[in-house]
């Protein structure tokens, strides 16, 4: 009647750790402004995780971390000081808190936060990084996918259609691909808005690739990390479909063996 | 934990002493009793009373629904209390060992060419309660027919005793076992043994062969039911341990029904885990008495994964976990003590944790979904029920789910049955 490790708020714990990296460096090369983006991110969703802490007696988990720091990283800039903490505040309440806290959310509270303030401020610049950052999300995919809180398959399906699209010697995939990689580590491969069934993962990745490679060919004008923020979260509403398809297809297979 | 990625499983740490490879030694504890199983209900009427002697093997209790089903005595000795609960439901029966008793002896001479001879002789001595049918995870009923029996020659749960050894000096009667089984229904039986070591005995034919693995949970009887031939409530699954099957051929031989069982003991209140011969039934503090370290301790029938707190060997279990009790009273502060206690339980992360625990047999994160709303049909479609407690006392383990998904499933199955109107 031991317990063991993998409950939610340390899957929670051991994201964070896997960010770690990135999220450092992006710190290292970013300075005051960036600290600064970061801390504001994290005291807005702070902030509302302790009001439903209050009025709902949700636990408030570690993962508001994991979205603040995604916010703080990918979205916009210039925003001001309102209109990061409206979209903060939408994206924290209303695609993870009204739903019972992380675990129970469609999906993933900063893609919806990220994709809100894109759409809702169109002008605002997006976000550029250092090649050091970008290098930083491969160790965060790896130490992820070594604990097992990231799906192996999400990864490598995406890995795989963005290589053979790279393959193909297109400029506008090799200058995509460093986002769509830290944008896989930070919003993709979330365990709990992702795709859950193997079959439903390998989809998840691939479409999410496929979605970058279209964005890149024949969206123009639109900058890297606005394309895969955006196929990010036009993949995040497939990834229920995917499972379902996967389970159907998998109760179907089974009915033909079992009778 | 790492090793788990490359196998169907999940490598547990240890969890107190290894087991010394000794071979068990016979330990006879001076009281045993026969109890139901967990939320089994048994309405019995006592054949003996208070103060008698008995012989080991000899029937003791009739179930009240089944006439023809009963209850033996673990070991040679006196009766030392009936313990029910109104409606005749037995609670307990309490015996005292007394060395040199007698056993008593069946007549199985029918038994060889009439199949409904043994089957009365098998519910008789009370080697048929050591079937189990799914769904449900019941005694099977004394008319009933499965679509298939599965015999376990391999138990992966931590620190379970491995059958093999055991198996090979009793080649013969494990063969005579297994062909009782096979002249017992039409149904196909398959033998499930762990890839490293296997039997090499001879197999009566219609014996299907099937590899597990190692790793837990792959040896566990549910998942290889959920592979290779889901039960459903009209097309039930029966499955056995092999230990069992060979009580089953000897007890055809000579008519005595086997007295000991050998059983596990271990957990990190212990200073030594080791394996042992006991009765059915055999007192848990008895047993387990000479090994304790001092402190607190709670005792358990089965492994540190399925146990529960007893005072006597479960029917079926061959394993006792003892393990160290927390008494520290922990200093939390009041609100989180309050948000404990109103708050809605964190709900399971899907991780690769979640789908080893099952061995990747089937959808986790759906099922602990399914489980978790109580939706029977999606339960029915992924095949859950093939399913029974121990078979996700692992994922309960490794998510730390509240409520347990143990608790879950059999309210689950519970509810299923009732509709069923199978109860």
């Amino acid at each position: 009647m031991r317990r063991g490790m993998w409950d939610r708020e340390m899957v929670a714990a051991l994201l964070l750790l896997a960010l770690m990296p990135m999220v450092l460096t992006w710190l290292w090369f970013g300075g005051l402004d960036a600290i600064g983006r970061l801390s504001l991110t994290l005291i807005i969703s702070g902030v509302w995780h302790m009001v439903f802490m209050l009025a709902r007696a949700q636990s408030p988990s570690l993962a508001g971390v994991l979205s603040a720091i995604a916010v703080a990283m990918i979205a916009p800039e210039d925003l001001g000081l309102i209109r990061l903490a409206l979209g903060v505040s939408f994206g924290t309440v209303m695609a993870e808190l009204v739903f019972g806290g992380w675990g129970r959310n469609v999906l993933n509270p900063a893609t919806v936060t990220i994709a809100f303030l894109g759409f809702g401020f169109p002008a605002a610049p997006w976000p550029d990084f250092v090649a050091p950052v970008f290098w930083a999300a491969l160790p965060a995919l790896a130490i992820g996918a070594l604990f097992g809180i990231l799906s192996m398959r999400v990864i490598i399906a995406a890995f795989a259609v963005l290589g053979i699209a790279y393959s193909g010697g297109d400029p506008a995939i090799s200058a995509i691909l460093p986002a769509a990689v830290l944008v896989l580590a930070l919003l993709v491969t979330d365990p709990v808005a992702g795709a859950s069934t193997s079959l439903g993962r390998w989809l998840y990745g691939a479409v999410y690739g496929g979605f970058v490679v279209l964005f890149a060919h024949e969206w123009q004008g639109a900058a890297p990390v606005q394309m895969t923020v955006s196929a990010a979260f036009l993949a995040s509403l497939f990834a229920p479909l995917f499972d379902e398809a996967a389970l159907a297809l998998w109760v179907r297979q089974r009915r033909k063996r079992h009778g | 934990m790492f090793g788990s990625i490359f196998s169907a499983g999940l490598i547990m740490p240890r969890v107190g002493p290894p087991l010394t490879p000794d071979a068990p030694a016979l330990h006879i504890t001076d009281e045993a009793a026969i109890t139901p199983a967990h939320g089994e209900e048994l309405r019995v009427d006592s054949l003996v009373g208070d103060g008698d002697s008995v012989a080991q093997g000899q029937p003791l209790l009739r179930l009240r629904a089944m006439p023809d089903m009963y209850l033996t005595a673990p070991m040679a000795g006196r009766v030392a209390k009936i313990e029910l609960r109104p409606g005749h439901r037995l609670s307990q029966m309490m015996l005292f060992h007394e060395a040199g008793g007698d056993r008593y002896a069946y007549d199985v001479s029918q038994a060889g060419h009439d199949t409904d001879e043994l089957r009365r002789v098998l519910q008789m001595s009370g080697l048929w309660r050591m079937l189990r049918s799914r769904p449900f995870g019941h005694v099977p009923k004394p008319g009933a027919i499965p679509a298939a029996i599965f015999v376990m020659a391999t138990d992966s749960r931590p620190d379970a005793p491995d059958p093999l050894p055991r198996l090979a000096s009793r080649e013969e009667e494990f063969s005579r076992g297994l062909d009782a089984l096979a002249r017992l229904t039409e149904a196909r039986i398959f033998l499930c043994e762990a890839e490293a070591s296997s039997y090499t005995g001879a197999l009566p034919g219609g014996v299907t062969r099937i590899r597990t693995g190692k790793v837990h949970p792959n040896g566990l009887s549910g998942l290889m039911i959920h592979r290779h031939m889901p039960a459903r409530v009209e097309a039930p699954v029966w499955d056995i341990h092999a230990k069992d099957v060979a009580d089953i051929g000897s007890f055809l031989e000579t008519g005595y029904v086997p007295a000991t069982r050998v059983v596990s003991i271990s957990g990190d209140a212990l200073r030594e885990a080791k394996l042992v011969q006991c009765q059915p039934g055999a007192d848990l503090r008895g047993l387990s008495q000479s090994l304790l370290r001092p402190g607190p301790h709670a005792v358990l029938s089965g492994s540190f994964l399925d146990g529960r707190p007893a005072h006597w060997l479960s029917h079926r279990d061959r394993q006792v976990t003892v393990l160290t009790r927390d008494t520290s009273t922990k200093n939390r502060h009041w609100f989180n003590e309050a948000l404990d206690h109103v708050s809605r339980r964190a709900p399971i992360i899907p991780t690769a944790a979640l789908d080893l625990a099952f061995g990747r047999a089937l959808p986790s994160a759906a099922l602990i979904r399914i489980l978790a709303s109580g939706d029977v049909e999606g339960f029915t479609r992924l095949g859950g029920l093939s399913l029974l407690e121990e078979d996700v006392a692992l994922a309960d383990y490794a998510t730390g789910a509240s409520p347990r998904l143990m608790t879950q499933l059999r309210a689950l199955l519970d509810r299923i049955e009732e509709e069923e109107g199978v109860a």
